[in-house]
């Protein structure tokens, strides 16, 4: 009687896991690749809802303008889905997104920005959830590091497709490096080359900051040279400074980490190699910046990764040619042991607003596009701004041509130190309050422990006015999805 | 059926064309339109204002906060920091166009030959888009733009960079921004006070000469009186557009470097569209509009005793 019982109940279990197996199976639109089922499901949801001529509009960064279209009309031939843009600047599409969360017009069915973005527009109700109709589509992200791959989600939900590995790197010149070879190891025993850690660029930026006239290693030099450039304005020091912590930004109760000695190292590193950048970065963002650059008038620059390609490619550059591409330096973190971490500074992806009319369909469009094939042909057009993010970026001829090997080599490499940004609700008053301190020591007004104290005030302010058992929840998810790569010390 | 109509726009007809009724429907259509396009809205902030939302929650989810956001503003020190400096911009480059539209009102409101084109010429900056405006002067303000160039002479003899950081210094982008406020804007003084120029009564300047004033004492005990009434209106109205300034802070600078150039109008438009704090933006500018309204009120009382202090000493 056991036995029968018992085969009895391992047949039920087998009969259970055999359909429901079949029943996922069946659920997942036909097709070999991640394009092909994205377009049989964008094709089946036209059919079953019976859509004429479906129109859809997403809203662009408008540094896309040129190089997206093209991949519009595509998906129109494919699907008879017509895409329209909406194009913005990156810095006015936070601010559409939560008009869009208070009016729910639908306007926009797809939403092209920053991973930033998703806490605040998850919490408002605007962005969609994307994993029931992944689970028909069957998306691919193998081969994306885990820092970049942690962005997709939100509180354990995936909310965002990524297409750009835009973690920042280091650009050196390699140039001005051979030239003073020689006279470099003779001082510090060794040849220039890639940093090992912040500190070290400093001294490279002190050792090559040079003065307008100057004959430096048979070099004459007509204009100055500044030993470094880098992001230090408002709006971008915060992208920056994760590098330089080392190590989470709270503790497991929110608690900032900035008022600690770590942190302090970490102001102090940030805003001293200030000293041999031009006087007005504090005033630059990526316009002035990337033509600095390309100008020649810098030895290194700490950026975005297509600086490199910009200054390889724009005619007017005097560098091209010339760059060594450089992962970001490490530091001593939080742990005490020496730690590389990459911002994602930016990182363009794409999303589906919850109140458009179809967003099972915008979402195919998000999944055709970013999806293996589709999205490294993204990531070697050259009209477009889409970084190598991608393990198979490093076989790919096309990536190789239009980024060159050793940058996709190196950039890939930096992936693997990839972390997001704070990936909590508000985290844009938390960035300012950042941004402020920083221009404050950088400009002299106060000391760096001065600064820390201030960012931990206001950061707890911040934490308190949006709740802070609700920041605690999401900082601990995002902390436990790998999106800093770091986890809390064990004493937390 | 159409008996009934035809009585039904009989009966219209004589009701609209009553006397009353007539004198009614503009009243009736300032105050509809006082009511939505004021009425409604500063009904609506005060309410949020005293709520507490943030637009990354439903606002389904928002609660009533009392005056705690009133209580948050004021304790933000920002918001003060923001304020001064609004009112440094708001300050310095009223008093500059006061003045250079002043001087510029004085020699041109006398009959010259080319008089018509210098007060056009004059005019056209009041007339060009802001935007537009703060591209071209972001251009010009670049340290190695056509500003330093012309003023390399100057600074070089007296021994200082010629790369001055309009846009990125602290103290200069601040100047950066008042500058091209005050080119913008002196049109609109001048204008004021070449209209107050020509309506100065002319019999009162000829006795002053008959009776041997000479041109100092015709303008300052003349002239300058009579203009007081021109000067406070120019002065309103200047004052309440440049405590607005937002435009020029956001084109040339984006509020930086760091805070320096952070005018309260851009602080608002953080709080608001970059952080999310709806019901702490409504009582930031609930609380602005009482403080702007009683200064823009101090001075139009102001502008009223002048005028009537202009004209009892008119009628003696």
């Amino acid at each position: 009687m056991k036995r029968i019982f018992l085969a009895t109940m391992i047949l039920m279990g087998i009969t259970i896991f055999v359909a429901s197996t079949a029943m996922a199976a069946m659920m997942v639109h036909p097709g070999k690749t991640v394009e092909e089922r994205a377009i049989n499901g964008a094709k089946a949801y036209i059919k079953k809802h019976n859509l004429k001529n479906p129109t859809q509009t997403m809203l662009l960064i408008s540094l896309f303008k040129n190089s997206q279209p093209k991949y519009l009309r595509e998906w129109k031939k494919l699907t008879g889905v017509t895409m329209k843009t909406i194009q913005y600047g990156y810095t006015d599409i936070p601010a559409k997104i939560m008009a869009e969360a208070v009016a729910k017009t639908g306007q926009y069915d797809v939403i092209n920005h920053f991973p930033y973005v998703i806490p605040d527009a998850v919490g408002a109700g605007t962005l969609q959830p994307l994993d029931a109709y992944m689970a028909k589509g069957k998306p691919d992200f193998t081969g994306i590091d885990s820092g970049l791959l942690a962005q997709q989600t939100y509180k354990g939900k995936t909310y965002w497709f990524i297409l750009d590995g835009d973690h920042i790197a280091l650009f050196l010149r390699s140039d001005i490096m051979k030239a003073a070879a020689k006279d470099y190891k003779a001082k510090f025993g060794k040849e220039p080359g890639c940093p090992d850690t912040m500190a070290e660029w400093e001294q490279m930026a002190k050792y090559f900051h040079t003065k307008k006239g100057e004959t430096r290693w048979g070099m004459k030099f007509d204009q100055p040279l500044y030993g470094a450039q880098a992001y230090r304005s408002i709006n971008f020091s915060y992208r920056h400074f994760p590098a330089y912590m080392g190590g989470l930004l709270f503790d497991k109760n929110m608690k900032p980490t900035i008022n600690s000695p770590n942190g302090i190292r970490a102001i102090k590193e940030f805003t001293s190699i200030v000293k041999y950048m031009p006087p007005d970065v504090q005033g630059w963002g990526t316009p002035q910046l990337y033509p600095h650059w390309g100008s020649g008038r810098a030895f290194s620059f700490m950026s975005f990764p297509s600086a490199m390609g910009y200054a390889n490619r724009n005619p007017k550059s005097k560098i091209s040619g010339k760059q060594l591409a450089c992962p970001v330096p490490a530091v001593k973190g939080a742990s005490g042991k020496m730690v590389r971490r990459a911002p994602q500074a930016a990182g363009t992806g794409y999303m589906v607003n919850s109140h458009g009319k179809h967003p099972e369909l915008a979402y195919y469009f998000i999944q055709w596009f970013t999806g293996p094939t589709k999205g490294d042909e993204a990531i070697a057009d050259p009209a477009g701004f889409w970084d190598p993010m991608r393990a198979s970026n490093l076989t790919n001829k096309a990536v190789l041509d239009k980024h060159t090997e050793p940058f996709v080599k190196m950039t890939m490499k930096n992936a693997k130190n990839a972390i997001s940004l704070l990936m909590i609700e508000g985290n844009y008053e938390y960035f300012n309050v950042l941004d402020k301190n920083m221009a404050q020591v950088m400009q002299g007004n106060i000391s760096a422990a001065q600064a820390a104290k201030n960012v931990e005030k206001g950061w707890n302010r911040i934490t308190d006015d949006i709740g802070r058992k609700e920041q605690i929840a999401a900082w601990r998810a995002s902390v436990a999805s790998g999106a800093y790569i770091d986890k809390f010390a064990p004493t937390n | 059926m159409a008996q009934a109509t035809i009585k039904e726009r009989k009966s219209l007809s004589a009701w609209l064309s009553q006397e009353k009724v007539f004198r009614l429907i503009p009243f009736i259509m300032v105050e509809a339109t006082f009511l939505l396009l004021l009425a409604v809205p500063f009904i609506l902030t005060i309410y949020i204002s005293l709520l507490k939302w943030r637009a990354n929650r439903p606002f389904e989810q928002a609660y009533f906060h009392g005056l705690l956001n009133y209580v948050r503003v004021l304790t933000t020190e920002d918001f003060w920091w923001a304020l001064g400096r609004t009112f440094y911009f708001a300050g310095t480059a009223v008093l500059l166009e006061l003045l250079f539209g002043f001087l510029l009102a004085m020699l041109a409101y006398r009959q010259f030959r080319g008089r018509r084109i210098y007060i056009t010429i004059f005019l056209v900056p009041m007339m060009v888009v802001p935007v537009v405006g703060g591209y071209n002067f972001s251009m010009i303000y670049i340290d190695s733009g056509p500003l330093n160039q012309i003023l390399s002479p100057i600074t070089e003899a007296m021994g200082i960079n010629p790369r001055i950081r309009w846009l990125s210094h602290p103290i200069a982008a601040q100047w950066a921004i008042i500058l091209a406020d005050v080119w913008q804007w002196t049109s609109l003084t001048f204008l004021i006070f070449l209209s107050g120029f020509a309506a100065l009564p002319q019999q009162l300047t000829n006795a002053a000469r008959v009776l041997g004033a000479n041109r100092w004492q015709i303008f300052w005990k003349i002239h300058f009186p009579l203009l007081k009434p021109a000067i406070m209106i120019a002065v309103i109205i200047r004052s309440m557009e440049a405590l607005k300034l937002f435009d020029l802070s956001v084109l040339l600078t984006f509020g930086g470097p760091g805070t320096s150039t952070e005018t309260i109008a851009f602080f608002l438009w953080r709080q608001v569209w970059q952080f999310n704090k709806y019901s702490f933006g409504a009582a930031a500018s609930i609380l602005l509009l009482f403080m702007f309204g009683a200064l823009i009120f101090y001075g139009i009382y102001l502008l009223v005793r002048e005028r009537s202090i202009v004209e009892e000493e008119s009628m003696r």
